[in-house]
């Protein structure tokens, strides 16, 4: 006994002659009954064609869902209750125990089996309408805060560093290549040789050698720049090329 | 609903009943009965129903259906009968318990 094709072919002749209507079958194959048996796929292809139909009715429902479908997992008590009303009301009859209420084809299977499925979709759609402002609200607020942090702190870096340029400057670029760091400042210092070997003091050329090294020898050399430098000051301090190397000598830190 | 749209009904029903054994052509003679048949068939159909059943040398249900398919049955045997005979398949297979009369 293939009851299952039997409920098919019956159903759907019974919809393609107008026997029964969609709405007939929606009646008995109500959202909680689709709710306990139909499958997740058949689910989200309803709840596709639902989203994207201008109007949602019963005729939708049963086409999208399909009577093979509905047959195979929906209980055959529920698919018999539409095909007996339509073959009642096709004889001018009605069945007293399928046509008076909907929910009677389940009642008269397991009263707990709706009771069960009434609460959860409330549940769900309870639930999302509360669980959508909080978000709103926490996701405001959070927004700018750290925003404006992480703005703040960047302004406040790129303003510190500024003046502290050299400190701050070279702190991070001699952590991240430390190998290379002084590599870069021999080359800086190589690069800016020339410049400075092109100006007149020899002592120049020698200090800017060895500025990598530390603040002792930069004393030791200013040491003797002073004595010979009464008679030098001011064509040094007029000369850009000399306070490009110092400026020059900074920014390579920072550059790197 | 037409009378058309019903008659076609019923005939897909009944032969869709048969074919998935969902009842048997027993079934349907329990309800179609002779005195039914007798009423409501067309001479012409009584006759080819003797006929086959001369010529096979047994008149049985299956015998019967095979002259007069579903179709002539919708087409002339009471629906109420037919219906009868699918909700009572139906109480069989413990679908309902309720039986159109």
């Amino acid at each position: 006994m293939n009851i299952k094709a039997f409920f098919v072919e019956a159903l759907t002749s019974a919809l393609d002659l107008g026997i029964a209507r969609p709405e007939d079958v929606v009646k008995h194959v109500t959202p909680d009954v689709l709710a306990q048996h139909l499958p997740r796929p058949l689910w989200a292809r309803l709840l596709t064609a639902c989203l994207g139909a201008p109007r949602v009715d019963a005729q939708l429902i049963v086409e999208t869902i399909g009577v093979p479908n509905l047959a195979e997992h929906l209980p055959a008590t529920i698919i018999w209750a539409c095909i007996a009303e339509a073959g009642a009301r096709s004889l001018g009859k009605q069945v007293d125990v399928h046509v008076a209420p909907a929910p009677l084809p389940v009642s008269t299977r397991p009263t707990p089996a709706p009771q069960p499925l009434t609460p959860p979709p409330p549940e769900v759609i309870t639930s999302m309408p509360k669980a959508t402002p909080p978000p709103m609200a926490a996701v405001g607020p959070s927004i700018p805060a750290p925003a404006t942090g992480a703005l703040a702190d960047v302004i406040s870096e790129l303003e510190t560093a500024e003046p502290s340029a050299p400190v701050r400057g070279r702190t991070p670029t001699s952590q991240r290549f430390r190998q290379s760091n002084t590599g870069i400042g021999r080359l800086g210092a190589s690069q800016r040789r020339p410049q400075a070997s092109a100006t007149p003091s020899p002592l120049r050329t020698q200090r800017r050698g060895s500025t990598e090294v530390t603040d002792t020898e930069s004393a030791e050399v200013v040491s003797p720049e002073i004595a010979v430098d009464d008679s030098q000051l001011v064509d040094w301090s007029t000369n850009e090329n000399t306070h490009a190397g110092d400026d020059d000598f900074s920014d390579l830190g920072r550059k790197r | 609903m037409s009378q058309d749209q019903r008659q076609q009904w019923f005939a897909r029903v009944v032969e869709s009943g048969l074919q998935n054994q969902i009842f048997n052509p027993t079934d349907v003679l329990a309800h179609a009965t002779p005195d039914v048949l007798a009423t409501h068939l067309p001479a012409e159909l009584l006759s080819k129903v003797l006929q086959a059943s001369l010529a096979a040398g047994a008149m049985t249900p299956e015998r019967v259906l095979e002259t007069v398919t579903p179709e002539l049955l919708a087409q002339h045997v009471p629906h109420e009968v037919l219906w009868a005979c699918i909700a009572a398949a139906a109480a069989r297979a413990g679908l309902t318990n309720v039986v159109v009369p």
